[in-house]
């Protein structure tokens, strides 16, 4: 067997097979040797013939069912698995035939089990088809020999039913001499037949009921489709003829044969790049990006990419690096996979330099924005589409667009905290209609013109690029928050958007905003943290888009005494981003709290750190209503931090810190539905008027999918859940009480959406 | 330096990554890669060109798998001989194996090597996946 290190022979597992074939040869053979002669003479010799043929027939199957492989999966390389290994979810969803069914990551075969796969711990392989393990022939039943063992199980029937028959026929002819040899002999056959008669015939029945109604063993007796539709059924004469008339599945574990040598040398053949297609080939510093592949985790490896992983990483101790990760994808995934790594970038490649290749990746079918709510859903779509069932690539590509789109379009910042840069760049270029529809932001403003301006590929690299801008729209505007104040502005895809933005600059901005709301709400940053961040400020100044109906004046007043110590922190902070970022990769802590300021929640928040949301929601607040009003927040920013969940997911298959399950809860309930979020969230957004009202539904609505998804999961490894993919739909995983604490603050903390009813 | 140069000519590029095409499992379990583009071959390579790829290597495993007369035949004499008939003849999944096996190399040939992919027969995987490896593009005549 295949990887059987360690592997003693074990005489004792032979027992069962070596027995029933000993009684089953043994028994047929005494048959043949004393009772069929008579037979033979008396009868006709067309007995002996007959009872052959089936004795053939049955070990035939017998060996076929013994010695066949019953459909082996060999074990995934390791460059296959290095990003899901302890980061990935221990389930992903996949929908067949419109039902859900679950795929659960093998720890010993390093994927995901494809449908109806299990793993035998007998044999300690995972095994396609999985029907059980037969101890009577020592090996597995699965999709290869499955028909084999099910015309062993008919034909020994028949063969048991021969035997006794004719058995029976003899004795009684033989009435007189019971005590001859002849007699007697057939009489144990008879008795062995008579035994075995009972449990082989109720395994025959059994199984014929299994292929009626197109289950194996492990589904019926784990009660899989109890009360429940299953999916693989074809019908009933659907079901047997696959069972019977199927073509014979190919052998996975195969020898090691030449693969034929294709020659393959540089330099390669580009394809033509369109308008929308601008790709911008950052010079990788040594690290080859594994973007593709691994979600950032070659990056914070130290990309070197590509296979050196061990196949167990201790989990723990990446757990911040996958945070870091995380937050990355999060980003990523919410801004319509703009996500850079950024966290991971930064903590382990401070320098902009050193980010990886990344592909840009081109709106096509993903990005289309006609309007800045459209883009929305369908970045949402594509990203949803991403990911669905491609446990691999959905990070990946999700690191990769938002990179690319980074390097597109931020003008600034590049040099500055990757991660703000990127978050920037996420969302302009997000925004940036890749299709050139820039008017997808709103046109009318000076402000957005400039800022389209701004952000321009020539000004990629120019941070001042942004301040020109901000000269343009108001010349007081200091760097700080000129660069917040276009990031928030334009570009639902800024990563941080400091709600401390002049009075003027939000004013502008407040329209623009609304507009952008969809949009930002789909990067997961964004939305919350603009807005968030915003509306306490423009409080102050004037009506902000955000409903604070319910805050109590204490605590907007509390709110805006931190809002503005915020603001000055970050306006130092701007320059210490990283020990920001780092702050919060390495706290872990979801705080929402302001941590260090918008960046700083900003970049948690894809973590899921909660949202964030700007405000934290009592400033004394504990961490548990920060969390709160975080996963209120979160749901904004559902996307990113659904892509941060889903790495973070992983780490439930890893040991998780407490904190960490929070989190990864929050995170993985976001789970990988960035554009189902999107979606959702779009609509809601649309009206500006503040999210609360939509977001409590849509909390609920999602609290309500989790909760029916988290009951399902039993395990749970840390008490993290495993991240669900639901085809394009999110599960959250927010607790009820949790999602009551969110309803809240978040409206406190000035969370724009997520404040829940 | 001329010695140089032609083992770099010499030299197989270094992979600079590998993308995992997934299967598709909507239709149940019969053997269907998704046929969505990833985002990083998009630099690389046509979208349409890929898809292609990915609908042959559909169509080629759905005609393997296919319930027919075929197999139908394939079966009973498999029967009839005691499945002597395995150690002389080969199936008709194997043999549409051999056909998508001869298809990979051939796009590999014509199509992907160019580009510096390659893509690797998802038999090897367990038809579990498609492995598409993408190699560095260094571009040899820059002056290195």
């Amino acid at each position: 067997m295949p990887n059987s290190a360690g592997k003693r022979f074990k005489p004792t597992k032979y027992i069962p097979v070596s027995t029933a074939a000993t009684l089953l040869v043994g028994s047929t053979t005494l048959f043949f040797v004393f009772t069929c002669p008579w037979l033979m003479k008396v009868i006709s010799p067309a007995v002996p013939l007959y009872n052959g043929l089936v004795f053939l027939f049955v070990l035939a199957n017998f060996s076929m069912a013994t010695f066949m492989d019953p459909g082996i999966y060999p074990r995934a390389d390791e460059d296959e698995d290095k990003d899901d290994d302890f980061r990935a979810p221990l389930y992903k969803n996949v929908e067949i035939k419109g039902i859900q069914v679950r795929m659960k990551w093998c720890a010993t075969c390093h994927f995901y089990r494809p449908p109806r796969c299990s793993h035998c711990s007998v044999c300690d392989n995972c095994v396609e088809d999985f029907d059980h393990h037969c101890p009577w022939v020592n090996n597995c039943i699965g999709r290869r020999n499955y028909r084999y063992f099910f015309l062993f199980l008919l034909s020994l029937s028949v063969h048991m039913v021969g035997v006794f028959s004719f058995g029976l026929i003899f004795v009684l002819h033989h009435r007189e001499k019971l005590g001859g040899l002849h007699t007697t002999v057939t009489m144990v056959v008879m008795c062995i037949a008579g035994l075995f008669f009972i449990p082989v015939m109720g395994l025959t029945g059994f199984h014929m009921v299994l292929v009626a109604r197109g289950r194996t063993t492990n589904e019926q007796v784990t009660g899989k489709f109890r009360g429940g539709v299953n999916p693989f059924t074809k019908g009933c004469c659907g079901n047997v003829e696959y069972v019977l008339c199927s073509p014979l599945a190919p052998r996975y574990v195969l020898d090691p044969r030449k693969r034929p040598h294709v020659k393959i040398q540089p330099p390669f053949i580009r394809p033509d790049l369109s308008d929308q297609q601008i790709t911008i080939k950052v010079s990788d510093n040594g690290m080859h990006s594994t973007i593709t592949n691994s979600k950032s985790k070659s990056s914070i490896d130290g990309l070197d990419g590509k296979e050196t992983q061990p196949p167990l990483p201790p989990k723990a101790d990446r757990y911040n690096q996958l945070k870091g990760q995380l937050t990355s994808s999060e980003e990523s995934s919410l801004s319509g996979k703009t996500h850079p790594s950024t966290p991971a970038m930064y903590r382990f490649k401070p320098s902009f330099g050193t980010m990886p290749k990344v592909h840009y990746h081109t709106a096509g079918e993903k990005i289309v924005m006609p309007d800045g709510r459209k883009n929305s859903a369908i970045l949402e779509e594509g990203v949803r589409s991403d990911y669905r069932s491609e446990p691999n690539l959905d990070l990946p590509e999700y690191a990769n667009a938002p990179l690319h789109r980074t390097f597109q379009s931020s003008p600034h910042q590049l040099d500055a905290d990757p991660t703000n840069s990127r978050t920037l760049s996420l969302k302009q270029g997000h925004h940036r209609p890749e299709k050139g529809q820039l008017q997808v932001l709103p046109p009318q403003t000076v402000a957005s013109t400039a800022y389209k301006g701004v952000f321009s590929p020539n000004t990629l690299s120019n941070r001042n690029g942004s301040l020109s801008y901000d000269s343009l729209l108001n010349p007081s505007i200091s760097p700080a928050s000129a660069n917040e104040c276009m990031a928030h502005r334009g570009m639902p895809s800024m990563g941080f958007h400091s709600p401390y933005l002049p009075t003027k600059m939000c004013h502008i901005r407040e329209s623009e905003i609304h507009r952008q709301q969809v949009a930002q709400t789909y990067s997961p940053v964004m939305p919350p943290r603009g807005l968030g961040r915003q509306s306490p400020h423009l409080r102050d100044r004037e009506p902000s888009p955000v409903r604070y109906d319910n805050l109590s004046q204490t605590i907007m007043a509390s709110i805006q005494e931190r809002k503005e110590k915020e603001e000055r922190e970050k306006r130092q902070m701007l320059h210490g981003r990283s020990q920001t970022h780092i702050y919060v990769q390495d706290s872990g802590v979801f705080d929402a709290g302001y941590g260090p300021p918008a960046n700083a929640s900003f970049l948690d928040g894809p973590r899921g750190h909660g949202s964030r949301g700007p405000t934290p929601p009592a400033y004394g607040g504990s961490r548990d209503n920060l969390m709160g009003v975080g996963l209120a927040n979160y749901g904004q920013r559902t996307p990113v931090l659904r892509h941060a969940g889903t790495t973070l997911g992983r780490a439930p298959r890893t040991s998780s810190t407490s904190l960490h399950t929070d989190h990864s809860s929050s995170n993985s309930s976001q789970g990988r539905a960035p554009s189902h979020e999107g979606s959702y969230r779009s609509p809601t957004h649309k009206p500006r008027s503040p999210a609360m009202p939509r977001s409590p539904s849509y909390s609920h609505q999602k609290l309500s999918y989790i909760s029916a998804h988290d009951r399902t999961d039993s395990p749970r490894l840390g008490g993290q859940r495993e991240t669900m993919k639901v085809n394009g739909q999110m599960d959250c995983h927010l607790s009820p009480s949790r999602h009551g604490n969110v309803k809240k603050v978040t409206g406190v903390g000035g969370t724009t959406y997520e404040i829940s009813v | 330096m001329a010695e140089t140069h032609s083992l770099q000519d010499l030299q197989q590029p270094a992979v600079s990554s590998k993308v995992f095409v997934q299967r598709d499992y909507s239709s149940g379990t019969i053997c269907k890669f998704q046929t969505k583009f990833p985002s990083e071959l998009e630099s690389r390579m046509d979208k349409q060109q890929f898809e292609e790829t990915m609908q042959t290597l559909n169509n080629l495993y759905a005609e393997a798998e296919k319930l027919g007369g075929k197999s139908y035949l394939e079966g009973c004499l498999a029967c009839l001989t005691a499945y002597t008939i395995f150690l002389c003849m080969e199936t008709h999944y194997e043999k549409v194996l051999k056909k998508i096996a001869k298809y990979i190399k051939d796009q590999n040939e014509k199509i992907y090597a160019p580009r510096g992919l390659l893509l690797t027969d998802p038999i090897e995987r367990g038809l579990r996946v498609v492995e598409i490896t993408i190699f560095e593009d260094r571009n040899i005549g820059s002056g290195r």
